[in-house]
C-alpha cells in the first residue's frame, strides 16, 4: 500500500517523537473515532493524532459548508489538527479548481468535488484514489461505513477501474415540486404519475393572470436527460465505455419536443435564460407551479422563510413516460488531489465530515437533509424532518438515489467530456422552445456537433 | 471648426432630430446601469416582481449585507493593486514613451509595436503560464502578483498612448530649454510632462480602469486573501442562490468611485482623449 506522510507528523517521526503506529491507532480508535461517534478504547480517547498540522482545503460555498464549520472545533480538539477552508462561489470555485488540478498543484489537501466536473477530474486522475485508506483499520474507523452510503450517490466518484476517489456530503434526486396543488385540486388534478397526465395538468393551469404551469432553469443537460430517457432516449450509446452519443433518434426527438414545449407552451415569460434561483423565486412567490430538478431546489418551497406557498406545495416523483421513469440524481463531495501533501490528515477529515454521527447532527440539528446516508434517511427522526404536508419525501427521496444507483442511469455525467455533450443539448432545446428549429433537426445537429467535440478531444468513436 | 459651429448649419428640425438621437442613445447606453443601481435599492422579494416592482420602498439592506470583513478587504485589494499598477507604470512608460519618442533610434515603431504586442494576445494566453510561475515563486493570492500581471500589461498601453502624445508635440520647447541650459531630464520633468497632464490624466485613467475592472487575472491568480471586488461579487453566485441584490450593490459600489473619478476629472479626458489628435 502506498504511504503518505504529512509533513509535521512525519518530523516527529523522523525525531522518533512518534511511533507511526501510535498515530494510526489513536486516529482509528482515539479521539478522532469519539467526535465520529464510534466506539474507542478509553485509554485512546484524549489522543491528538495531528497535533500541530494545519490542514487546508477548498470548497464552493454552500450551506452544508457552514454546518460543517460549526462542528469543526469539535473535531480540531479531537485531532489536534488545524482545519482551514477556502470557500468560493460556486462558478468561481470550479473555474479555480480545475486550473489548479490540471496542472497537478498540491496547494490543496482536500477538495470539495463538485457534481458537473465529477467526471473530468476523477477520469483525469486528478484524485487520490481512496480504496487503501478504506481497507487499513489503522487509519480508517471501524464503523465508519463506505457502504452506508446510498450507492447512487457514490457512482460519480469511481474511476474506470472502478476506484473510490470520493465521498459525497450531498446527494440530489431530482423530484417533482408542485407550489399550488390547491389550483391542481381546484382543476380535478392530482400528482401526476404519467407524461400525459402532467402536460394536461399544465395545459389546464397555465396563463391564468400570468400564471405559469412550469418552470425550470436554463441547465437543460441537466433536466432534460430524465425526459429523454423516459421517452426511450438516452445520452451516450453505452456510457461510459461506448461514448457514441445517441441524441438524433426517433425517441430523443419526440423527448425533446416535449420538453421543449414544457418551456414555451407552458412555462414562465422568459424561462430560456432562468438561473436556478430565478426559477425558484417564480415557485416560492406562487407564480408558477410545477418544476422538476434536485430535492435541494423544490424543498425550500416548504422549507424557505421567503415561500408564499408553504401549505400548498406537494411533490411527486418525475412523471414517467413510455420507457418507465429515470429521475436524475447526483451528488457533491469530497476528495484528495492527487498531489496533495498531507493526504492522511485529509482522509482524516472527510472520514470525520461524512461520517454519520456528523450527517445526523447536520441533519437533526441543522437541517441539512439532502444526505446521502441510508442509515441517516431510514432514521425515524430524519422521516419525521421530512413528512411535509402529509406527504413523505424521506421515501421519494430514497427511491430515486436507489434506482439512480441501481439502474446506473446517471452513468452518463460521470464520463469527462459530458459538458461537451451537455452543451449541445443546452443548445437543441433552446433551438426548439425558441421556435428556430424543429425537435429532429435541433437533435440531429446536436448529434452531429457532439460527433465533432467528442472526435477533437480524442475520443475514438 | 467646433460642434457649435456646425450645428449653426442644422435646421430646427434637424437640431431636434439630432438632440433626440443623442438622448434616446444616452438613454440605451445608460438603462442597463440605472436598472442595476435601481435593483441595489430592492427589497430582496422585490427585485423579479415585474411590473409590481417598479414600485417599491428603496433600502439599503443589500448594501448593509456587503459590510463584511471579506468584501471590505476586496475593495482595498482593488484599491491598492489598480493604484500602485497605475502609478508605476507611469512612472517607467511615460519617461520610456518620451525617450522613444525623441531618441530617433532605428525601427523604434517596429520596438513599439513589439511593446504593444503584449496587449494583442486574449488573456487566456497568459493565464497558464502565469499561474504556474507564480505557484512556483509563491506569489498566488498576493497583492505584488496582481500588480506584476497588470503592470505588464498597463505599461504597454501607457508606451503606447504617451508615445504618440510626444510625438505630436513641437520640439521646440525642449530646445529652448536646452539653449537655457536646462538637462535631458530636468526638460522633461519641467517641461514635457507639464504640458502632458492631461494625456497623463487620460493614460492614466485608462489603466485603472482596466486594473480596477479586471476579473480574468483576479479570478485566475488569487484565492481569498489577495481577491479583488470583481470577483468578490462574482460570489454572491452561490449553488443554492444567486443573491442579486448584493450582487447589485457591489456592482454599484465597483462603478462608483471610477464613475466620480471620471466626472471630476472630465476636463482633462476629453483635453487628453482628442490630444495629439491635429499634428503641429
Amino acid at each position: 500500500m502506498t504511504r503518505f506522510q504529512d509533513r509535521t507528523t512525519a518530523g516527529a517521526l523522523a525525531q522518533g517523537k512518534v511511533k507511526r503506529r501510535t498515530i494510526l491507532r489513536g486516529l482509528a480508535g482515539g479521539g478522532i473515532a469519539t467526535v465520529l461517534g464510534l466506539k474507542a478504547p478509553a485509554v485512546l480517547a484524549n489522543s491528538r493524532p495531528f497535533e500541530g498540522v494545519t490542514l487546508q482545503g477548498a470548497c464552493f460555498q454552500h450551506v452544508f459548508h457552514e454546518h460543517v464549520k460549526a462542528y469543526l472545533p469539535e473535531f480540531e480538539e479531537a485531532s489536534g489538527m488545524k482545519v482551514q477552508i477556502d470557500f468560493q462561489a460556486f462558478p468561481v470555485y470550479n473555474q479555480r479548481m480545475d486550473l489548479e488540478l490540471s496542472t497537478r498543484g498540491s496547494s490543496y489537501d482536500f477538495i470539495n468535488i463538485t457534481f458537473p466536473y465529477s467526471g473530468r477530474w476523477v477520469g483525469a486522475g486528478w484524485l487520490h484514489p481512496l480504496d487503501d485508506f478504506i481497507a487499513d483499520a489503522n487509519i480508517t474507523a471501524e464503523g465508519w461505513d463506505a457502504d452506508d452510503f446510498v450507492s447512487g450517490t457514490r457512482a460519480p466518484f469511481f474511476n474506470a477501474e472502478g476506484q473510490t476517489c470520493g465521498f459525497p456530503w450531498e446527494a440530489g434526486a431530482m423530484m417533482a415540486g408542485y407550489a399550488r396543488f390547491d389550483l391542481m385540486e381546484a382543476a380535478g388534478f392530482g400528482i401526476p404519475e404519467t407524461l400525459e397526465e402532467f402536460e394536461a395538468m399544465n395545459r389546464a393551469l397555465h396563463g391564468k393572470d400570468g400564471f405559469a404551469a412550469y418552470v425550470n432553469d436554463k441547465l437543460h443537460h441537466w433536466n432534460f436527460p430524465p425526459y429523454l430517457m423516459n421517452f426511450g432516449g438516452g445520452v451516450f450509446r453505452g456510457a461510459p465505455e461506448d461514448l457514441m452519443p445517441i441524441l438524433d433518434t426517433a425517441e430523443a426527438a419526440e423527448a425533446a419536443h416535449y420538453y421543449a414545449a414544457l418551456l414555451s407552451d407552458y412555462g414562465a415569460r422568459g424561462v430560456l435564460s432562468f438561473t436556478d434561483d430565478q426559477a425558484l423565486r417564480m415557485q416560492l412567490n406562487g407564480q408558477a407551479n410545477a418544476r422538476t430538478n434536485a430535492m435541494a431546489w423544490v424543498l425550500p418551497l416548504t422549507q424557505s422563510p421567503d415561500s408564499k406557498v408553504r401549505e400548498t406545495t406537494r411533490y411527486g416523483m418525475i412523471p414517467r413516460g413510455k420507457a418507465g421513469s429515470f429521475p436524475g440524481s447526483n451528488a457533491n463531495g469530497y476528495g484528495i488531489p492527487a498531489e496533495a501533501r498531507q493526504k492522511e490528515a485529509a482522509w482524516a477529515f472527510i472520514q470525520w465530515a461524512t461520517s454519520k454521527e456528523t450527517f445526523r447532527k447536520i441533519a437533526l440539528e441543522r437541517g441539512g437533509l439532502a444526505t446521502p446516508r441510508r442509515s441517516i434517511i431510514d432514521d425515524p427522526e430524519y422521516r419525521q424532518r421530512l413528512m411535509i404536508n402529509g406527504q413523505d419525501v424521506a421515501s421519494i427521496y430514497l427511491k430515486v438515489l436507489e434506482e439512480a444507483g441501481e439502474g446506473g442511469y446517471m452513468k452518463y455525467r460521470t464520463v469527462p467530456v459530458f459538458p461537451q455533450v451537455g452543451d449541445k443539448l443546452n443548445k437543441a432545446i433552446e433551438r426548439i422552445a425558441s421556435g428556430q428549429m424543429s425537435a429532429a433537426d435541433a437533435m440531429k445537429a446536436a448529434q452531429s456537433e457532439a460527433i465533432d467535440d467528442l472526435r477533437k478531444a480524442g475520443i475514438a468513436l | 471648426m467646433t460642434m457649435a459651429d456646425t450645428t449653426q448649419f442644422l435646421s430646427r428640425r434637424e437640431k431636434i432630430i439630432a438632440n433626440l438621437a443623442v438622448i434616446l442613445l444616452a438613454v440605451m447606453t445608460l438603462l442597463p446601469f440605472l436598472w442595476f443601481v435601481i435593483m441595489s435599492f430592492k427589497p430582496v422579494d422585490q427585485i423579479f416582481a415585474g411590473v409590481s416592482g417598479l414600485f417599491f420602498t428603496p433600502t439599503l439592506e443589500n448594501y448593509a449585507g456587503l459590510v463584511n470583513e471579506r468584501f471590505v478587504r476586496s475593495i482595498w485589494n482593488s484599491i491598492v493593486t489598480s493604484t500602485v499598477s497605475t502609478g508605476l507604470a507611469l512612472v517607467i512608460g511615460v519617461p520610456g514613451a518620451y525617450a522613444l519618442s525623441r531618441a530617433g533610434l532605428k525601427r523604434d515603431r517596429t520596438m513599439s509595436l513589439l511593446i504593444l504586442a503584449s496587449r494583442m494576445a486574449p488573456p487566456v494566453a497568459f493565464a497558464i503560464p502565469y499561474f504556474l510561475v507564480y505557484r512556483t515563486l509563491g506569489l498566488l493570492d498576493t497583492q505584488l502578483g496582481l500588480i506584476i500581471v497588470y503592470l505588464t500589461f498597463n505599461l504597454a498601453l501607457v508606451v503606447w498612448l504617451m508615445r504618440n502624445f510626444f510625438d505630436a508635440t513641437p520640439r521646440e520647447l525642449e530646445e529652448a530649454a536646452w539653449i537655457d541650459g536646462a538637462s535631458l531630464w530636468g526638460t522633461f520633468v519641467r517641461i514635457v510632462l507639464p504640458m502632458s497632464i492631461p494625456a497623463v490624466l487620460t493614460t492614466g485613467m485608462l489603466c485603472f480602469l482596466y486594473s480596477w475592472n479586471d476579473f480574468f487575472f483576479a479570478l485566475t491568480l488569487t484565492r481569498n486573501s489577495a481577491m479583488t471586488a470583481p470577483v468578490e461579487v462574482v460570489n454572491f453566485m452561490n449553488y443554492e442562490g444567486w443573491e442579486w441584490g448584493k450582487i447589485a450593490a457591489g456592482g454599484t459600489l465597483i462603478m462608483a468611485p471610477v464613475l466620480v473619478f471620471s466626472l471630476l476629472m472630465r476636463k482633462y479626458l476629453v483635453a487628453g482623449m482628442t490630444a495629439g489628435a491635429v499634428k503641429g
